[in-house]
């Protein structure tokens, strides 16, 4: 899967140079919003990078890639089923990819230039693949799923001349994925992203 | 624009680079500071109708794809002393009595390791985008990292994987059927004993944690 982001992303950038969009990466810190007894943990391992087009100076429209890694311990206790009994520490761990197509719509401030609040929605799929740890033991299930992501935020260049800025967003990822292991019956997260953004206009 | 696409694709790198140091794996210490212990037991068994149980003083079995011994014993290494007075603790204080191996005992105590060894074999092709002077910037940094090239063939990576569990079986001596034949009644794993912080604290630590978590183990109940 990082091998696939990467080519994805290099694509990306080898031919994406003759429109007005910009690229951003961020930070991403989120927050797992179902079963949390499994893991209820905020996360800042995480990032978000994309590029998007402007096809008007209303409408973007790009690719989303983002990445997290949940995790949470789970102190040592002992499981009872039948005749038998195990006792271990655990750690939980949900490692999550997404890649969705987005669509903004641009909100006007100013002389349009230096401010750019947005309001968008992305569609795609991720694939989580949730592990449990214990001493040199390991258990996982992998799964896919389909991803609705509205996103509110905003770029800001850090001058007029420039075509560095910076960026913030909040985002609810909802998506279809589950795991029968680890008793999901779909995945979703709260996300804050602060970044920095390139715009070409 | 070239200086434009340098940029970018400089910047897209370190992101693909960021993305690759983003899938972590819990501290290993802390996974390894204790055994994952786990019991089972024969639910026909009364384990208050055993009185007496005999365990080996010194000698621990060893069964290993990577070793020609049988035997793990106290005078080669510091771990069968420790582990066996440990179940042997937590037995008496169960109530059951020590008796030698010929005295007739009601349970005869089997302690052995399991021992698991593999290599593995992996052909490793390096990605020339991730080592300065081979993709982007070709001799950008040849100079310096020249010493490097060999990077961008693949190599063979030898790794091994040596695990080990110990098992502790309670078996009854006391029915046997009509061939003799006995019953193992109680069975502790505890593992991984090839990967720990402290073997011998945390072997001692599993053993107590295998009895406390078989309760209906006793002479009183």
């Amino acid at each position: 899967m990082k091998k696939l982001l990467f080519i994805i992303i290099i694509l990306i950038a080898g031919n994406a140079f003759a429109q007005d969009k910009y690229f951003y990466v961020s930070l991403d810190i989120s927050k797992p919003l179902d079963n949390t007894n499994w893991i209820n943990s905020t996360t800042a391992r995480g990032g978000k990078a994309g590029v998007r087009f402007f096809i008007n100076p209303k409408i973007s429209a790009g690719l989303d890639l983002g990445w997290s890694t949940y995790d949470e311990y789970k102190p040592t206790k002992t499981i009872y089923t039948n005749n038998s009994a195990v006792t271990s520490d655990y750690f939980n761990y949900i490692y999550n990819y997404s890649a969705a197509i987005s669509a903004q719509y641009n909100f006007k401030v100013g002389d349009g230039e230096v401010l750019f609040p947005y309001a968008g929605l992305g569609l795609g799929a991720n694939t989580n693949e949730y592990v449990l740890y214990y001493n040199i033991y390991q258990d996982s299930e992998r799964s896919w799923g389909f991803l609705a992501r509205p996103e509110a935020g905003i770029l800001v260049k850090f001058s007029h001349r420039r075509s560095i800025g910076a960026m913030a967003a909040i985002h609810y990822d909802y998506s279809t994925n589950k795991s029968e292991n680890y008793n999901y019956d779909r995945f979703s997260a709260l996300g804050f992203q602060i970044g920095l953004v390139f715009i070409t206009l | 624009m070239d200086n434009m696409k340098r940029k970018v694709r400089f910047f897209f790198v370190v992101l693909a680079g960021l993305i690759a140091s983003c899938q972590s794996e819990p501290d290993t210490k802390t996974l390894l500071d204790q055994l994952v212990v786990s019991t089972n037991y024969d639910t026909i068994a009364r384990f208050n109708s055993y009185v007496t149980f005999a365990i080996p003083t010194d000698t621990i079995g060893l069964i290993s794809n990577n070793s020609q011994d049988t035997i793990i014993t106290a005078n080669r290494s510091d771990f069968p002393r420790p582990v066996l007075d440990a179940i042997g603790k937590n037995l008496s204080d169960r109530g059951y009595t020590k008796v030698g191996r010929k005295e007739n005992p009601d349970l005869g105590v089997n302690v052995v390791v399991v021992n698991d060894f593999n290599v593995f074999q992996q052909i490793v092709y390096p990605d020339p985008y991730f080592y300065p002077g081979g993709g982007f910037y070709p001799g950008y940094y040849g100079g310096y990292y020249g010493y490097n090239s060999w990077y961008y063939y693949p190599y063979v990576n030898t790794y091994a994987y040596n695990t080990g569990v110990l098992v502790i079986e309670l078996v009854d001596l006391k029915n046997r059927n009509a061939n003799n034949q006995v019953r193992v009644v109680w069975t502790a794993y505890l593992g991984d004993i090839y990967s720990t912080v402290s073997l011998i604290n945390q072997a001692v630590s599993g053993i107590d944690q295998a009895f406390q978590q078989s309760n209906y183990i006793g002479t009183g109940l």
